[in-house]
């Protein structure tokens, strides 16, 4: 199982170099053999007897991660679906895409895909699930700028990259919440833990953060938004990503975690809340759409809330509708995709308003299209796969409950279906019926190659069969996949007739206020355009994305002036009030007046002169005066050094101060000259404030320290040392050279390196002049 | 006396504050020499101030003043020596590049 | 054995005394400054090897013992860090020549760049407080001869900021080590640990330790403090910026780490709890200053900033999952921030521009180039299977482990505007027309672009293969979670 699941990534790293013989043979045919294989691989294991198989493989099993595979029949619905439809896809994409595109890149981001979301559907592992999860969102992203030439491919392609991968984070925070409660990261051994999750106070967090996840993964309401935008992928992704696989992957984590939540009651409310809403306006909006992708953008959007409100109710008839809906979806709105894109390859435009009337130039087209759309509006015919899962939909929404939102869900149902039937009925009929405008078309239309009809024609032929037949897979393989979300689904036929009961009426009535609003279409088009209007949700996403940018700059330029007196200022601020009150909030401060020095004139004065000179420094404005004011401070320093008996550094402060004092008039002489403040009154006092609250907090400091001298010093070991292991009398200096000779190292080299910077500085000029 | 010199070293340390949120550079430059005598005196106080005779072993004395302080003072002291001469450098070089030595005029704008 | 400890600060030392008396000869600077590296690289996998084999390598410098000497403690923490340290300048040694650095190299390039290897590493080896402060101005002071070379008018203008805010942070750290001898009576790191330990670090000994905190903060650019930060890093060679992105903020996180997970343990509820509210604002500032731009350089900038607070949120934290996940991340971010400043280094080197409005279509000349920073984009995200996930989700189930809710929720959406940080780069200046920018003369970039390829190897590797790494991190935080073993294996009682 795991060479099915890394098999496309690992084909995908030779794909370059296949794609260099592109000149005979097309990249596509090569790849068709990989999805398939792996098809028929999977077929084997449909049955009446089929039992979930494990698979254990280490990969970092100190964080738990590892490569556990899982599959059981939800795993198997999907699996057969992405690597059926992917063939399909492939083979569709040989005569859609010619041999003058990309074709390396194209194959490579869908392999890539083909990987990422088998592994998403197969793992066991919360994190090789998540990790497969974001290679779906990046490999889509791929795909979706595949034409990264057109300005719409990049905003699409970044809109559906940025609200996935945001899901992604979001579900991740849920599987390590879930790690967390449970100690494991087996889903299958979660599952063996339900009680453990239920009673954790973090639940409603966990379920908020994993439907996050789903919610945008399957574009529901209103995360729905990047699905329009992604139809800018090249046809036959957005039939294979954006239709029929990879925005179920939300259904498939829904379905693979009811086990766990389906206890709890907040899960069936916000599921099928936001199902039925997705539905509903899924349906509306594509109603309003004149761009055949588009309309089958939203109609995936509808479709996909659909299932997922009768994930959310988890009934036994609900779950088994769901999974049936999910192989039908698949079928029939992986044919139309496939017809639209046959129409905008042949007539080069997707615009239902300028086509009409193709019937009869591209019959075979147009026969698949009237089995797709009228399979996905759920016209009551026997032979259509459409009618049975809808039929099951309503029956799921029946008996709900009597609180509010359970007596409303049929009625939402049905209005939602009203839509969809409306918006099929305008895709067949807008598209192939009425006066043709072959004047308005690019192209001269006409009935495509054989190679790009079969794809499509192998999925009618599956929503035919599963219309005739609608038992002919469900033992062996529905039945599994139910079973897997919901174990106490039990196996019941499915029949085309059971009366004249709710359901069939609900049919009806769909059938029959559609038909109304479609032929009265034009009336309504007024009524289309008032919502969503300004309310979109797209406004709100550009709005963001737009906005991000200018409000970021706002805010980072407001503080990031390049001032570094703001910058100063800010920092000395917070570390002043921080330390302030942390000072409080630990009662840091003492005071303790045992074993100070004697306060004496001489020390006092000279302390005294040293203040004066240090607050002189600010009212200077003369350049030799400062120095010498700012002399007075460094020869006081020294003095103090000589009174408390440190005669190596009182030397050494002497010697630099001097040095520093020439320095300073060295470079005080190519300065310009000392200018008066010319700062505002508010400025000063706010300079002011921070220097003595900063000066306050070190004395404050300072006292306590000195006040809480709870330790003898490390000094008297120097003292007792110094001459019989060190070998000098001078303490000091046996310090500097031998207690602690690295630091003295490192000093010197502090020394040295800033000799070299002062050279570079002034060399490096001269060096530019002179050229 | 060490609260004294506390606050003394704090009052160093006001002062330099103030100096360096100057505009001008060369009080800024300032600022930073007041800085570092601030900082010195706080570890010379904190070495405790007066308990006994300098750090020069002579027979017969026992009680000495805390010689580690003084020796992490010299390290400091050098130190700081040369990170002010670079500053000395830079502040000329950068008054002669740019031009002006008010640091308000040195803000840059956001797109280099 | 012990003298092990030293080599990673000696090796440096004596490159970049070597490499002054060559500094007129770039040719043999460059080839010596290669074999340096590599002789550096190999000695600190040999001694990484033998610490996460054999336990700390403990040197008392001079024999002097602890505490009275200067004790150097090369335990699996520095020996990682150092490791790390010397694959990041290897790779930045080969990148140099080409990297455009022209008259820079004979004005002492390379000895600064080694004595800033020395700074750092002694800085994570060294067991002394005291110094500590010494190894910072090492680094810094090299940092200071690095970021003015070319001598350009906004490079002066911005070390000018650079200088003066680390000398503030300097001279304040020297005093708050003055303070805290004052109470405890010793610059040995272990030393106050075990006093401050025996006094349950009551009175002055928090605040104290806050003071050493927003020190080091400054360094390690967390706000509120990072302002110096994004526009002095941008304004020298690209090779200079990721050094300094790669190292300097580290060593800043690294003493925060070390000091908090050693010293100051006792007051959590105040000190810790400050931390993690301190790493959400610095990863909601960071980002946005990422998204305030269009100067791809500075975009790179920004993001040291996040980055940071994701590390300290692990020291918040401070349980087994968030250490781990603060040093996993740690290494993670030094190598990947490398990479993507010299990414945007080369980009911004053939696009002649660093400004993303005005660029497009690079993918249709620079291919590579273009994917290469496609997936630094996913590792930086912490998206997996790369070390930034592993990374990221030790941390976050740290933080959930401690009931820290709302940091999770502003990491997650973090990381997702650092992806998007980045992938703006990507899709505005390499996605479009082949002629967004004109007819582009194609630049032979494959020289700057092994380096950078073998790093994000690297980072791939991390995270692919982080069996090979975890138990080893996982180990260091188990240690670094018991002062004792630290206290014990120095002082030896």
């Amino acid at each position: 199982m795991i060479f099915a699941v890394l098999i496309p990534l690992l084909i995908a790293c030779f794909i370059p170099a296949l794609s260099k013989l592109k000149e005979k043979l097309h990249t596509g045919i090569f790849v068709f053999f990989i999805p398939f294989l792996i098809f028929l691989y999977f077929v084997s294991f449909i049955g009446n007897d089929f039992t979930p198989i494990k698979e254990k493989y280490s990969w970092i099993p100190s964080l738990g991660i590892n490569f556990d595979l899982y599959l059981d029949g939800l795993s198997l619905l999907f699996v057969l679906l992405i690597s059926g439809i992917g063939s399909l896809v492939v083979l569709y994409s040989i005569y859609y895409l010619d041999k003058s595109e990309r074709l390396g890149h194209f194959y490579v981001y869908l392999l890539m895909f083909m990987s990422a979301m088998l592994g998403v559907v197969l793992s066991d592992n919360i994190f090789v699930l998540y990790t497969f999860w974001e290679l779906t969102s990046i490999s889509s992203f791929l795909l979706i700028g595949y034409w990264h030439f057109k300005e719409r491919s990049r905003y699409g392609a970044l809109k559906s990259m940025l609200i996935t991968v945001f899901g992604g984070l979001s579900m991740l925070g849920g599987f390590i919440l879930l790690y967390v409660v449970t100690g494991t990261t087996s889903i299958q051994q979660m599952i063996g833990q339900v009680d453990l999750i239920l009673n954790s106070t973090y639940l409603p967090l966990i379920l908020g953060f994993i439907l996050l996840g789903a919610f945008t993964k399957s574009a529901q309401f209103p995360f729905h938004i990047w699905l329009p935008d992604a139809m800018e992928a090249p046809t036959p992704v957005s039939a294979y990503l954006h239709s029929a696989t990879m925005v179920k992957a939300g259904l498939f984590l829904v379905a693979r975690f009811s086990p766990i939540f389906s206890g709890y009651e907040g899960f069936f409310i916000v599921v099928s809340v936001f199902g039925i809403v997705t539905l509903c306006w899924g349906a509306y909006m594509s109603v309003r759409q004149t761009d055949l992708k588009a309309i089958l953008a939203f109609s995936t959007i509808s479709q996909l809330g659909m299932i997922m409100a009768m994930l959310g109710f988890g009934t036994k008839a609900a779950v088994f509708a769901a999974v049936f809906h999910i192989l039908n979806h698949a079928t029939f709105k992986g044919s139309l995709f496939m017809v639209a894109g046959i129409v905008d390859h042949e007539t080069g435009t997707r615009d239902i308003r300028k086509l009409g009337g193709l019937a009869t130039l591209m019959p075979i087209t147009a026969t698949l299209a009237i089995f797709g759309t009228f399979s996905m509006a759920g016209v009551p015919f026997p032979f259509l796969n459409g009618y049975y899962s809808k039929e099951l939909f309503f029956d799921s929404t029946l008996g709900l409950g009597s609180d509010f939102w359970s007596q409303a869900i049929p009625y939402l149902a049905v209005l939602g279906s009203i839509f969809t039937f409306v918006y099929s009925m305008y895709l067949f009929f807008g598209t192939f019926t009425g006066k043709k405008q072959l004047d308005q078309l690019p192209k001269k239309p006409h009935e495509a190659p054989i190679g790009m009809l079969i794809s499509p024609m192998i999925l009618v032929v599956g929503v035919v069969i599963f219309g005739l037949f609608p038992n002919i897979v469900n033992a062996s393989f529905l039945q599994h996949a139910a079973t897997a979300i919901n174990s106490t689904v039990v196996y019941k036929e499915i029949t085309f007739w059971h009366g004249f009961i709710t359901p069939f009426k609900m049919s009806l009535a769909v059938v029959g206020f559609g038909t109304v609003l479609f032929l009265t279409r034009k009336k309504w088009q007024s009524v289309y355009q008032v919502l969503p209007g300004k309310v979109s949700f797209n406004h709100v996403y550009d709005a963001i994305v737009n906005k991000i940018g200018t409000v970021a700059n706002r805010i980072t330029n407001y503080y990031m002036t390049g001032s570094l007196k703001t910058y100063m200022s800010l920092i000395l601020g917070t570390t002043l009030i921080v330390s302030l009150l942390f000072m409080y909030l630990t009662n840091g401060f003492a005071f303790n007046t045992d074993q100070l020095a004697e306060v004496t004139f001489i020390e006092v004065a000279v302390v005294l002169i040293m203040i004066v000179a240090a607050i002189a420094t600010i009212y200077m404005n003369h350049n030799v005066a400062a120095i010498l004011v700012v002399g007075v401070v460094g020869f006081g320093v020294a003095i103090l050094f000589v009174i408390y008996r440190a005669p190596d550094i009182a030397l050494t402060q002497l010697v630099i101060e001097t040095i520093t004092v020439a320095l300073f008039l060295l470079c005080f002489y190519h300065l310009p000259k000392l200018r008066k403040s010319t700062d505002s009154a508010k400025t000063k006092v706010m300079n002011a404030t921070i220097s003595i609250g900063f000066g306050a907090l070190v004395t404050l400091v300072a006292i306590s320290a000195h006040s809480s001298r709870w330790f003898e010093s490390i000094a008297d070991y120097f003292v007792e040392n110094s001459k019989e292991m060190g070998g000098g009398y001078n303490i000091v200096n046996v310090i500097l050279v031998d207690f602690r000779g690295l630091d003295t190292l490192f000093e010197i080299s502090v020394l040295g390196i800033a000799a070299l910077a002062i050279v570079g500085l002034i060399k490096y000029r001269k060096n530019k002049e002179a050229e | 006396m060490e609260i004294i010199t506390a606050i003394l070293a704090g009052i160093l340390f006001a002062t330099a504050i103030y100096n360096m949120l100057q505009k001008q550079l060369l009080r800024i430059v300032i600022g930073t020499a007041l800085l570092s005598h601030g900082a010195h005196i706080f570890i010379f106080t904190m070495g405790r101030l007066k308990t006994g005779q300098p750090p020069i072993l002579i027979d017969g004395i026992e009680s000495y003043t805390d010689p580690l302080p003084q020796a992490l003072i010299l390290t400091s002291i050098v130190i700081s020596f040369g990170v002010t001469s670079l500053l000395l450098v830079l502040a000329y070089r950068s008054t002669q590049e740019n031009g002006t030595d008010n640091m308000e005029q040195l803000r840059g704008n956001e797109n280099e | 054995m012990s003298n092990l400890a030293i080599l990673p600060i000696i090796i440096p030392l004596i490159a970049a005394i070597v490499l002054i008396f060559f500094n007129k000869r770039v040719h043999i600077s460059r080839v010596l400054a290669k074999l340096f590296s590599i002789i550096s690289l190999g000695t600190a996998g040999y001694i990484t090897w033998y610490v996460l084999e054999h336990g700390s390598v403990i040197l008392e410098t001079g024999d002097w013992i602890a505490p009275y000497g200067i004790v150097l403690v090369m335990d699996g923490l520095a020996a990682i860090l150092v490791l790390t340290t010397n694959v990041i300048t290897t790779a930045c040694a080969f990148y140099a020549p080409h990297a455009g650095l022209e008259r820079r190299e004979r004005f002492y390039f390379y000895p600064f760049f080694f004595f800033l290897i020395t700074g750092v590493s002694g800085a994570f080896i060294t067991g002394d407080l005291f110094n500590l402060f010494v190894f910072f101005e090492v680094l810094l002071m090299a940092s200071y001869g690095l970021i003015v070379l070319g001598g350009e008018k906004v490079q002066l203008r911005e070390s000018l900021k650079y200088l003066l805010i680390n000398l503030f942070s300097s001279m304040l750290f020297v005093t708050t080590v003055a303070f805290l001898y004052a109470v405890v009576g010793t610059v040995n790191m272990a030393q106050i640990a075990e006093r401050v330990q025996e006094v349950e670090q009551q009175g002055i000994i928090t605040t104290i330790g806050i003071l050493l905190f927003f020190v080091f903060a400054t360094k390690a650019a967390l706000f509120p403090l990072y302002y110096w930060l994004p526009k002095s890093y941008i304004v020298p060679n690209p090779v200079i910026s990721a050094l300094f992105g790669a190292l300097l903020t580290k060593v800043g996180i690294y003493s925060i780490l070390r000091v908090f997970s050693l010293i100051f343990v006792h007051r959590t509820d105040l000190t810790h709890e400050m931390f993690i509210w301190i790493a959400g604002l610095s990863m909601i500032f960071g980002v946005i200053g990422a998204l305030s731009t269009s100067n791809i350089k500075l975009i790179i900038a920004y993001n040291i900033i996040p980055a940071i607070g994701f590390i300290l949120l692990g020291i918040g934290v401070l349980n087994d999952s968030g250490i781990s996940g603060s040093i996993y991340y740690l290494v993670n971010d030094m190598i990947i921030k490398t990479a993507l400043f010299l990414l945007v280094g080369i980009i911004s080197y053939v696009a002649g521009t660093s400004d993303l409005r005005k660029m497009g279509g690079l993918i249709h000349y620079y291919p590579s180039l273009g994917w290469l920073l496609f997936l630094s984009a996913a590792v930086l995200a912490g998206l997996p299977p790369f070390s930034g996930f592993i990374g990221k989700l030790l941390l976050l189930k740290g933080a959930f482990e401690q009931g820290e809710i709302a940091i999770v929720i502003i990491g997650l959406l973090t990381s997702l505007l650092i992806l998007y940080s980045i992938v703006k780069i990507f899709i505005n200046g390499f996605w479009g027309d082949k002629e967004t920018m004109g007819n582009i003369e194609k630049k032979p970039i494959k020289g700057l672009l092994t380096p950078v390829f073998a790093l994000l190897a690297l980072a791939v590797l991390l995270g692919v293969g982080a069996e090979l790494f975890y138990p080893s991190i996982e180990s260091i935080a188990a240690y670094l979670l018991d002062p004792e073993i630290y206290i014990d294996s120095v002082l030896k009682e």
